[in-house]
């Protein structure tokens, strides 16, 4: 019986090459669709779950009460990972991590002693003993003991000493960062790389060499490790007293007002799990990390189901809709003795060969696209293939998913009455059409839903990088890893300025892009007590060059300027968003209070947008200061290639054993977009198979359409309609269920898409004209396969349609 | 007695109408016999014969088939009786498409769980006995209408049944094919299959033992 099973099922692909092509190869883009968003959802997921005793490792966090905005943060003073672990017996161990490149971490130039080339590394992290057990680092070689627990040491990947020490003799070899020959760092130890989906990655590990006990500067991420089956919300809760403890007899210390300190009062701290820490920070918190977006995962789970359920539907419908052809072979079936139980064995039989091919195809579909979809997804993702799970599995999806979809064809199928389809009175349309109708609407009302997405979602990113930033991003190339100038920098930016192609020079890595310095303060006016709570801002640190170099314009005022030797002291410039915040209408000539030192000032400067767009611009000011990370150029207008060679020169003859690196602004922008971009790139594919899928499914149902109506398009023929009366009875019916899709699906992807636009503090309006889009475009798809269908119909000759009855 | 039609009645509602299909039928039929039904186009010949093969319900009256009583039994019992003892032969072969000649014949038998050895033996044997075995592995697209028919009957046959209802088996044959067709029945008749056919040829009506006439459902 088996046997004869798949005897039927496989004459029935032979017979049906189109149809059977549009059936196993739509379900197994969905599958391959499904499987691709569930490796890049698995990734996402799999961050951080690699420590041993990730349950019991946390960040912390920092949450207060600032004029009724809740301000979070991740960086904290030296000492209070020490207190942690001192106070609380319920932490075992607190490390602490300093991720800020005036520290020495992020970008270094990096030299083996006896090499005269430098090399540009970017990785570098300063840690603590204590942070090597938390986060389990793997020392290969070297003592885990006290690989940090010297200054000076370094300890480095596995892939990074074979790189620098091809002979394996790494350890204890003396290296020099940014060309500083008066302080060589000794290897201490090898670790195993950082695993990709780590949330903190780096390649270099240096101990934390600052002393400055103080308990006012905040630049450390704290991890604990805390015992097991802690409760963590009454640790959270004992931790504040840090706060009475420690903080506010340091801050009174330095003199301030006793509102201030009943603001620290209200301060909180909260243990971050660490596997919650890549998919589920609040990006507020600038923590400088690369991080994952929970909703984005959300929103793909969803648009995998999509793509799978429309790809079932497809299945369902090509099975009925070919009952028209079976009900004859279930009628002689069961007039020469076939039992319903034969025929839905058959079916399902049939259904589940099929099912199975497609998933085959899927797979290999899927390991086809897999290197594509990782350069978009930018991530280094594989099939499982060899896990012993991943096939089984597979597998009985497929059967599944192929009883599931045969069910109802089976079923539907089994239990014509014999006599009505053989006296030719069964009428298949009538009865199933409804119920194929309803699922055209749906296929078309979610492929409509995906196509306004789609498009939003590409208007929202043409948006992001054509929008006025408030700076002039082009033309400005940023040479990265200027620590290495030291006290050369002022002859440095000279003889670049004095190059034709440049126009102006500044130096400092306080940049509106990511890896840009940030530096949060508090403001208040002077002598205005308003309860001592002032205004959080960033204090950026440039120099005179920073405000025509970037282009930012200037409201009122003035820009720094070396005619006023204050200038470099006390003067300040802030953006009007401050000033509004500050509450000040005329703020030129007024001072400011920042940690009790007074600025008085001297320009205001429009607000230009220095962090993601998915923000909202801040509260900012610049001040004179030294700050070396990075020196940015702004170029003449002409040949870039010219003018990046003569740079490249001024740079080789000041630091000749290091080659340059630099990236332009924009680029830099748009990296900075790159999350958002990447979510839509992905987005946009994965919508992009959804609506192939229904398509595919159209294609084939107006092909069954046809073919069902063939016998009664002849006879329309014969008795002489035209070729345009055949095309519109085909046609319109079609058009009329589209129409339906296209009013379903317009509110629901106004209501989606409004909701994730929010997420942007600036973004466009959905407009009329993207729902006509739409419309045209599935109104376009449908016609097109339709009309395929039906010329092909309409010219037929008619007795080819009459004779085969 | 094989089978026993009293007082049958069917009809359809339309309209708050009854139009009826057959109208007071009664006809005993006995093991062995070969029985012609004729009458206009519309009469009802078809309906009858798809109510003596349980294929097609009536609305009254009393139909017994080997002492059983139709009308009581479940669906699913009527269905295993005709599967057991009716072989059905139509006008337009209804042979399946996808199957071979071969497989055609293997069908009935696949279903009624006959085992695979038994089962070739079986379809060689009718293969032979019908003069078809150079076509055994071709499709019916292949064969001329005659000798799809002819698979038809031997696919009808192939299960012993005990009864053979035939709707209009040589209406789309030409004379000599159909005159195969008959001499088949009559040979089949006096091997004691008990035949039931439906035509509207009078020279065919006389190879039946017996000619019912139908007029608008009823019989005359
Ligand atoms: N489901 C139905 N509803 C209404 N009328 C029906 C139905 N089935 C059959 N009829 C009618 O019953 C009558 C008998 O039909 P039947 O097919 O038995 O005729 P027939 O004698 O076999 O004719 P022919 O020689 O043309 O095959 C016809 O008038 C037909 O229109
Ligand atoms: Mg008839």
């Amino acid at each position: 019986m088996f046997k004869n099973h798949l005897n039927i099922a496989w004459r029935t692909i032979k017979k049906d090459k189109l149809f059977t092509f549009i059936k196993i190869g739509g379900f197994a883009v969905g599958i391959a669709a499904c499987l691709l968003i569930a490796l890049f959802i698995r990734n996402e997921v799999s961050y951080d779950e690699h420590y041993a005793n990730k349950d019991q490792i946390y960040r912390v966090v920092f949450q207060g009460e600032v004029q009724g905005e809740v301000m979070k943060s991740t960086h904290f003073q030296l000492p209070f990972a020490d207190a942690l672990q001192s106070d609380f017996p319920e932490i075992t161990k607190a490390g602490k991590v300093n991720t800020i490149e005036i520290f020495g971490a992020g970008k270094r130039g990096m030299r083996v002693n006896g090499q005269k080339e430098n090399t540009f590394e970017e990785n570098f992290v300063l840690a603590d003993q204590e942070t090597f057990d938390i986060l389990e680092i793997q020392l290969q070689e070297g003592n885990p003991q006290t690989a940090l627990s010297r200054p000076s040491s370094i300890v480095m990947s596995r892939s990074k000493a074979d790189k620098y020490f091809p002979n394996g003799d790494a350890l204890q070899q003396t290296i020099f960062l940014d060309n500083d020959t008066s302080k060589p760092y000794t290897v201490t130890g090898i670790m195993e790389d950082v695993p990709e989906n780590s949330h903190l990655d780096f390649d270099f590990l240096l101990p934390i060499e600052d002393t400055n006990q103080n308990w006012t500067n905040q630049n450390y991420f704290t991890y604990v490790l805390v015992n097991p089956n802690t409760d963590i919300p009454a640790l959270e809760q004992k931790m504040s007293l840090i706060v009475e403890k420690y903080i506010i007899p340091a801050q009174i210390k330095r003199g301030r007002s006793a509102d201030f300190i009943d603001v620290l009062r209200t301060a909180e701290y909260k243990l971050q799990p660490v596997t919650d820490i890549y998919l589920k920070s609040d990006l507020k918190m600038q923590d400088g990390l690369k991080h994952g977006d929970i909703k984005f995962v959300w929103l793909f789970a969803a648009i995998a189901i999509f793509v799978l359920l429309l790809a079932v539907i497809n299945f369902i419908n090509l099975s009925t809709a070919k009952s028209a052809n079976r009900a004859k072979e279930v009628g002689l079936r069961k007039t020469i003795g076939a039992f319903r139980n034969n025929l839905v064995g058959q079916f399902l039989t049939e259904s589940v060969i099929f099912s199975i091919i497609s998933f085959v195809l899927g797979v290999v579909l899927a390991w086809a696209l897999l290197p594509t979809f990782n350069q978009i997804a930018a991530k280094n993702m594989e099939l499982p293939l060899s896990a012993w799970w991943f096939l089984p599995i597979l597998f009985a999806a497929g059967v599944l998913v192929g009883i599931l979809a045969g069910l109802y064809p089976a079923f539907y199928l089994s239990a014509f009455r014999p006599v009505n389809v053989l006296k030719g009175t069964l009428s298949v349309g009538s009865k199933s059409g409804r119920l194929r109708s309803g699922l055209v609407i749906f296929q078309f009302t979610t492929s409509v839903i995906l196509i306004i997405g789609t498009l939003i979602i590409y208007r929202q990113m043409d948006f992001i990088v054509s929008k006025e930033l408030g700076y002039d991003k082009e033309r400005v190339v940023v040479l990265e890893g200027t620590n290495i100038l030291g006290n050369k920098m002022e002859a440095f930016k000279e003889q670049l300025a004095e190059l034709s192609q440049v126009k102006s020079v500044t130096a400092t890595n306080y940049l509106p892009i990511d890896g840009g310095s940030r530096n949060g303060n508090t403001f208040m006016v002077d002598g205005q007590d308003d309860g001592g709570r002032g205004v959080p801002a960033q204090k950026w640190r440039v120099d005179y060059d920073y405000i025509n170099t970037l282009g930012i314009q200037l409201k009122a005022g003035r820009g720094f300027s070396k005619e006023f030797a204050y200038d470099s002291i006390n003067s300040i410039v802030i953006n009007s968003k401050m000033a509004s915040e500050l509450g000040l209408k005329d703020p030129i000539g007024k001072k400011l209070d920042n940690n009790s030192q007074i600025f008085t000032i001297i320009g205001v400067i429009e607000d230009f947008h220095f962090k993601s767009l998915k923000e909202d611009i801040s509260s900012l000011s610049l001040v004179i200061g030294k700050d070396v990370g990075a020196v940015s150029v702004k170029l003449e207008k002409g040949n870039p290639a010219e003018a990046l060679a003569s740079v490249e020169q001024v740079w080789n003859r000041t630091i000749p054993n290091q080659a340059l690196n630099y990236t332009f602004l924009e680029e830099e922008f748009t990296q900075m977009h790159a999350d958002v971009q990447r979510m839509g790139s992905i987005f946009n594919s994965f919508a992009l198979f959804a609506i192939l899928v229904a398509c595919l499914g159209l294609f084939a149902l107006s092909a069954f359409m046809v073919e069902q109506r063939r016998k009664e398009i002849s006879i329309r023929r014969v008795l002489g309609a035209p070729f345009k009366n055949i095309y519109q009875l085909l046609t319109l019916d079609f058009l009329k269920l589209v129409v339906i899709s296209i009013g379903i699906a317009i509110p629901i992807g106004w209501y989606l898409m409004n909701r994730w636009l929010e997420g942007f503090a600036y973004h466009i309006n959905i407009g009329w004209e993207i729902f006509s889009l739409a419309a045209l475009i599935a109104l376009g798809v449908a016609i097109v396969t339709i009309s395929y269908q039906s010329i092909g119909a309409a010219l037929l000759k008619p007795t080819k349609g009459l004779r085969t009855e | 007695m094989l089978l026993e039609l009293n007082n049958i009645f069917k009809w359809v509602t339309t309209g708050g109408q009854r139009i009826f299909l057959l109208k007071d039928i009664n006809l005993q039929v006995e093991q062995g016999e070969f029985i012609s039904v004729m009458g206009p186009s519309g009469s009802g010949k078809s309906t009858l014969l798809n109510v003596i093969g349980m294929l097609d319900t009536f609305d009254e009256g009393e139909y017994n088939f080997m002492d059983e009583s139709v009308y009581s039994l479940k669906e699913k019992h009527r269905a295993n009786l005709y599967k057991q003892y009716i072989g059905f032969v139509f006008q337009s072969y209804h042979l399946l498409d996808d199957l071979t000649v071969q497989e055609n014949l293997e069908m009935p038998l696949i279903y009624k769980k006959v085992k695979g050895s038994e089962r070739k033996a079986m379809v060689a044997d009718m293969l032979d006995r019908f003069n078809i075995v150079g076509k055994k592995d071709l499709f019916p697209a292949q064969l001329s209408g005659g000798q799809q028919q002819l698979v038809g009957v031997a696919r009808a046959l192939i299960a012993n049944p005990k009864l053979i209802l035939a709707d209009e088996p040589t209406g789309n044959l030409n004379s000599k094919q159909g005159e195969e067709i008959m001499e088949l029945f009559k040979q089949l008749n006096e091997e004691g299959v008990t035949i039931i056919q439906v035509t509207h040829s009078e020279k065919n009506a006389e190879y039946g033992s017996r000619i019912i006439n139908l007029l608008d459902g009823r019989m005359v």
